[in-house]
């Protein structure tokens, strides 16, 4: 289904963008009758803080740096099970807009955004070496992750980029007001509800959430459960509050599984992303992307036959439209 | 020996971008856009280096060109992470080793596209997003 979604998306680059709230795909009933309550749940909040304090208090205060033997076991490696392009795994159409109400300053950008994108001038920041995607955008990229719960905090591992993100749970607050700055992976407390992790999470720095979708902004804070539910599955409930983005806070859910790994072959290295010169992205004057230099021709490889020693790619079939 | 690359340009190519869920690192970390996603390009040659490297790899394939001279194609892939998932390992393709190779070109007419399939004289297929 992600294929053909993929190609629906391609070969639509070129047609009008669709803005119109997605229809969404088959999910289970129940997944979706979760999805609806907790997107409920979540507007009668006017704050992720407000909302985590429910959770906090349903939890009778929660528990705080527990033993190791009362944590979950989420050993292993992990990735997202849906693609990457999107925060709600329900959304498949690539230039639609996503299910939720953006205000009209960040629906305006998205929209032009998205344009650029139909056109054909597509750029990432994260092409950027050095530039991590950046939590809330961290639950959809791909690649290999690691969650470790130790008592007193809770490190969430993307391969990409050597992202780590830290939840304290030992019973301190949120960096004071005085000394908070927007971080890329915002700043994250929580507590345990059982097995589950109750996470709040704010001083978030604004950026994109992916490349076709939406903003958020620094006013961006979280509310996430981790829970386990099978040996090869973990999923997290996920609601973001951003009054300057998004008119309603946004729930989704997102889905991790267990990436087979029994001869231990796989394992997480640094990553170092400006290894390799031939990766090396530039933005284009229409914004879109190309890279730059290949360390195995030059950028005007392109033109003459002369320089492109007995090969002139001008004339080679894929460029003919271009003329 | 070959004048220029068989180009073909199939609607199964648009399927062969392999954007399962999981497979779609060549895109996650920057855009595809220089390269024409409905198009395939096909090259034959022998393997120059492999950079086994984040956050994508790059194939270099010397390609014997009509009037004698040579290309050096570049194909990007993932990085190791998600190549050795496909059983590609650093040592996989040493330098000289013969091999077809399937890619998407870039749009601007430079010798490098997004790597789709590789083939080994001995009909071995190397699929950079397939997993485990």
């Amino acid at each position: 289904m992600a294929v053909a979604a993929c190609a629906a998306a391609i070969l639509s680059v070129s047609s009008e963008i669709a803005l119109a709230q997605i229809k969404g795909r088959a999910m289970p009933e129940e997944v979706r009758k979760h999805e609806t309550e907790m997107q409920a749940l979540g507007e009668s909040f006017d704050t992720a803080w407000d909302l985590y304090q429910h959770f906090k208090k349903e939890a009778k205060g929660g528990t705080i740096a527990p033993e190791y033997s009362k944590l979950p076991d989420w050993s292993g490696l992990w990735e997202r099970r849906d693609g990457p392009f999107f925060l709600d795994p329900e959304q498949t159409d690539f230039n639609a807009m996503p299910p939720v109400e953006l205000t009209p300053e960040y629906k305006k950008e998205l929209e032009e955004r998205l344009k650029r994108y139909a056109a054909g001038d597509d750029y990432d920041p994260i092409s950027v070496c050095g530039v991590p995607a950046g939590y809330p955008r961290f639950m959809v990229e791909p690649f290999m992750r690691e969650f470790v719960p130790t008592p007193k905090q809770t490190w969430l591992i993307n391969e990409a980029g050597n992202e780590v993100r830290r939840v304290y749970t030992d019973g301190r607050g949120h960096i004071p007001p005085e000394a908070a700055y927007p971080l890329y992976e915002g700043d994250s407390i929580g507590f345990w509800d059982g097995q589950k992790l109750v996470v709040h999470t704010s001083q978030i720095k604004g950026t994109v959430l992916q490349r076709i979708q939406p903003r958020d902004s620094d006013k961006a804070e979280t509310v996430e459960i981790w829970e386990k539910l099978d040996d090869n599955t973990i999923k997290v409930d996920l609601w973001i509050y951003d009054s300057e983005a998004f008119v309603e806070p946004w729930f989704s859910q997102q889905y991790y599984r267990k990436i087979p790994n029994e001869d231990g072959l796989l394992r997480i290295h640094f990553w170092a992303c400006a290894e390799n010169q031939n990766n090396v992205i530039t933005k284009t004057d229409e914004g879109g992307s190309t890279f730059t230099d290949f360390t195995f021709t030059h950028k005007d490889d392109k033109t003459p036959k002369a320089e492109q020693k007995g090969q002139d790619s001008q004339s080679m079939p894929w460029n003919e439209d271009n003329k | 020996m070959m004048k220029f690359p068989i180009i073909t340009i199939t609607a199964g190519a648009l399927f062969a971008i392999g954007f399962a869920a999981g497979s779609t690192a060549a895109s996650a970390h920057h855009s595809v856009q220089m390269y024409d996603m409905q198009k395939e390009v096909t090259v034959s040659g022998t393997v120059k280096e492999f950079q086994y490297t984040n956050p994508h790899s790059w194939l270099l394939v010397d390609v014997k060109n009509d009037d004698g001279t040579s290309t050096v194609w570049g194909f990007e892939a993932e990085g190791p992470g998600i190549l050795m998932r496909a059983g590609i390992m650093r040592n996989s393709l040493p330098a000289g080793t013969k091999v077809t190779v399937t890619g998407h070109p870039m749009k601007d007419g430079r010798p490098a596209a997004t790597w789709v399939k590789l083939e080994m004289e001995d009909g071995t297929e190397m699929v950079p997003r397939a997993q485990r």
